[in-house]
């Protein structure tokens, strides 16, 4: 048995393209099911848990899927905006806390996600490096940004131009990196946590300049009268948020209609829940409320509807891979005849050449196998990232 | 030699400087620790740590809550809670509480540029937000893309209406009562005690204010705009500081402010220099000192502050005054 083998092996090895090629056939036919499974495993995995830890979300009335996306995935299709002011409808109801939301911004890849400290509570993201956010200008890395971006606390980070036509825009801030938080396996690992007083100081609606009232450069001021004060553009406004400067940041208009992306709504209990969406079942409302698991439910029977298509092609091909596999196996008898004649008038019986195919087959199979396993480990090592980049992002 | 003189002093003053500034550090550390150890101790004690934005909430809440909080007020003696910008340790306490207590109308500027938790805010003048009264907005000015806007806008010493301090503190006894429902009863009895002691201010002042029968008054500063409104005083501000004499131009457009506004006293925060107060007193205006109380007094609490503000009021405006 063990020469049989190692007569099968040794020709499988002088036939490196024929045996690759037939490793391969095998291989792909099972990768695939196998990695396709695991990764919608994860994914199901991923999508359920976040969004049953969510209890209900508020945002602008729209796509449900890209709301719940952006706000519980990061994602940077970024649903339409609200204002604060839903966040106080949301808290002066009393039927539940409200956590604002802005994932608008990014800062070199990475979603910038502006919040208030309950987030972390809500997530029970803990801090590894460093400390929570406490001052605007300050942000808090997840694992993965900090270790992709190879950042620490005490470093700082750039937040990214929405567009890079937008020369005439808003100048970058250059955030303060104050804690890295330890690994949660979701979402958040990728994020960029600011204040989200921070995320209105990106987009300019919360800013610091020099007191244009006590500027004494001539140059500065465009127009100056008992009311007003015009600023040249050469009034440059600070990008960097410190202990200097900190005291001449300022809203700019009514904080109340501040945008955000979301708001999620943690209620008291299970009635105030209901009370709460029924609030916001009228045509006349701008805003809507959803609970994830309704939509991430949706999108998952989706997602199964395409697997069992996928799973029905994967089924065809793999069948007619197996009978070219077949048919490859046959076409090789055939060419090897004069071959295996030969080993018959060398002495062997026709079973000992039907064991010397079969070890050939088995080898085969066992090389595959070990292939698949392999890119199955390697799947569900790194299924969590491929999760995000393939489903998520 | 010169040089080295120099250099020496030049060195000297930077050591001079940095330890300054180290020992300033190691101030706030010091303070930022003893905050946090107090603070442990009170969830230790399990009563609720309670951190307020000014000292009228401070004493509301510890007034309500009595033994059951530990009320943290960081803010140092002397320093104008309104203008107060707290350090990263001291924000971390403050982050570290059950309830923050902020007055609203935008009052402590600080806690726009801070991150603290929104749960544990509390707006104590929700019930009022209505009657904030809008202060002059002061020039705009205009930049970039977002165009005209300014930094004034509303005026913020709302507890110089006794109604409304009144009201401030019902909206912490409801905090507390949401944070501890089984210390309810004792929340609501404690602020019964209190509420009818603002209201009795209330009343006495709002007689000072009748007394007053439209008397032109002054302010050294536009602090008094809710106590103007409730107590129906005519008063107007200038914009003085007690400790800083004022320059010819204040004096100017004082000498005109009296001529449409014929006052005969001035309202001050603190008293003020004496030099400051003989020259009014050449222009036939008196000082009298009017304190918000919004950081901890010398002496006394708040009450016995505002007590203290009402006779030296009513003194001017009693009978025959």
């Amino acid at each position: 048995m063990i020469s049989s083998a190692y007569i099968a092996w040794r020709y499988l090895v002088f036939n490196k393209a024929r045996s690759a090629t037939l490793v391969a056939c095998v291989s792909l036919i099972a990768v695939l099911p196998f990695t396709l499974e695991l990764l919608l495993n994860e994914s199901e995995r991923q999508l359920l848990s976040r969004a049953e830890t969510t209890p209900l979300l508020v945002g602008a009335k729209g796509s449900a899927l890209d709301l719940v996306m952006n706000s519980l995935y990061l994602d940077d299709q970024v649903p339409e905006l609200v204002s604060t002011q839903v966040n106080d409808e949301v808290s002066e109801s009393g039927l539940a806390s409200p956590i604002p939301l802005y994932v608008r911004f990014q800062a070199r890849g990475f979603p910038i996600v502006g919040t208030t400290l309950d987030y972390f509570d809500f997530r029970e993201l803990k801090i590894r490096e460093g400390r929570s956010l406490a001052l605007l200008g300050e942000c808090v890395l997840g694992s993965a940004a900090a270790e992709s971006l190879g950042l620490n606390p005490g470093d700082r980070l750039l937040s990214s131009p929405e567009t890079v036509f937008d020369l005439a825009g808003i100048y970058p801030l250059n955030m303060k990196v104050v804690g890295v938080l330890e690994r949660s396996h979701s979402a958040d690992d990728v994020a960029v946590f600011v204040d989200v007083k921070t995320a209105w100081v990106i987009e300019g609606l919360v800013h610091g300049h020099a007191d244009l009232l006590k500027v004494r450069d001539s140059t500065l001021i465009m127009e100056r009268t008992d009311q007003n004060v015009t600023a040249t553009a050469k009034l440059t406004q600070y990008t960097e948020i410190d202990e200097q400067n900190i005291g001449s940041f300022h809203f700019h208009g009514e904080p109340e209609v501040y945008p955000l992306t979301a708001v999620i709504a943690l209620p008291a209990d299970a009635k105030s829940g209901t009370i709460l969406r029924g609030r916001y079942v009228t045509d006349d409302k701008t805003t809507q409320i959803v609970e994830p698991t309704e939509v991430i439910d949706g999108l998952l029977q989706n997602i199964f509807r395409v697997k069992n298509i996928i799973d029905s092609v994967i089924f065809v091909v793999g069948l007619a891979a197996v009978l070219a596999l077949v048919l490859v196996f046959a076409l090789s008898l055939r060419l090897r005849q004069r071959e295996l004649n030969t080993v018959f008038r060398l002495g062997c019986s026709r079973y000992t050449i039907m064991r010397l195919l079969g070890a050939e087959i088995a080898i085969i199979l066992i090389v595959s196998a070990a292939l698949v396993a392999s890119v199955a480990g390697v799947v569900s090592y790194y299924d969590e990232q491929l999760v995000r980049v393939l489903f998520v992002n | 030699m010169g040089t080295n003189t120099l250099f020496g002093i030049a060195t000297g003053g930077g050591n001079r400087d940095r330890r300054r500034t180290i020992k300033r550090h190691w101030r706030r550390v010091l303070v930022a620790t003893l905050l946090l150890f107090v603070a442990s101790n009170a969830i230790a004690d399990n009563k609720l740590v309670v951190f307020a934005v000014n000292y009228p909430l401070a004493y509301f809440a510890q007034r309500i809550g009595g033994d059951d909080v530990q009320v943290q007020f960081p803010v140092p003696a002397g320093v104008d809670p309104a203008f107060w910008m707290p350090d990263v340790a001291q924000v971390i306490a403050y982050q570290q509480a059950d309830l923050i207590l902020l007055n609203g109308a935008r009052y402590a500027k600080w806690v726009d540029k801070v991150s603290l938790p929104q749960l544990k805010l509390v707006n104590t003048s929700v019930f009022f937000e209505e009657q904030y009264i809008r202060g002059d907005a002061g020039a705009t000015h205009s930049h970039g893309p977002a165009g005209e806007h300014s930094h004034g806008g509303v005026t913020f010493t709302t507890w110089l209406d006794f109604s409304l301090a009144a009201q401030q503190a019902q909206a912490i006894t409801e905090a507390l009562a949401r944070v501890r429902p089984e210390m309810a009863a004792d929340f609501e009895r404690r602020f019964a005690i209190l509420r009818s002691e603002l209201l009795e201010l209330d009343s006495e002042m709002q007689s000072i204010g009748q007394r007053t029968a439209g008397k032109p008054l002054l302010a050294s500063h536009p602090v008094y705009q809710y106590l103007r409104a409730r107590y129906g005083l005519n008063l107007r501000s200038v914009m003085w500081e007690p400790d800083v004499v004022p320059d010819q131009a204040s004096w100017v457009a004082l000498q005109q402010l009296t001529n449409e506004h014929p006052a005969r006293w001035m309202l001050w925060e603190s008293e003020p220099l004496s030099d400051t107060q003989q020259r009014l007193t050449t222009l036939g205006i008196s000082s009298l000192v009017f304190s918000p109380c919004a950081n901890v007094p010398d002496e006394g609490d708040f009450l016995s502050v505002m007590r203290a503000n009402l006779e030296a009021l009513s003194s001017i405006f009693g009978p025959g005054g």
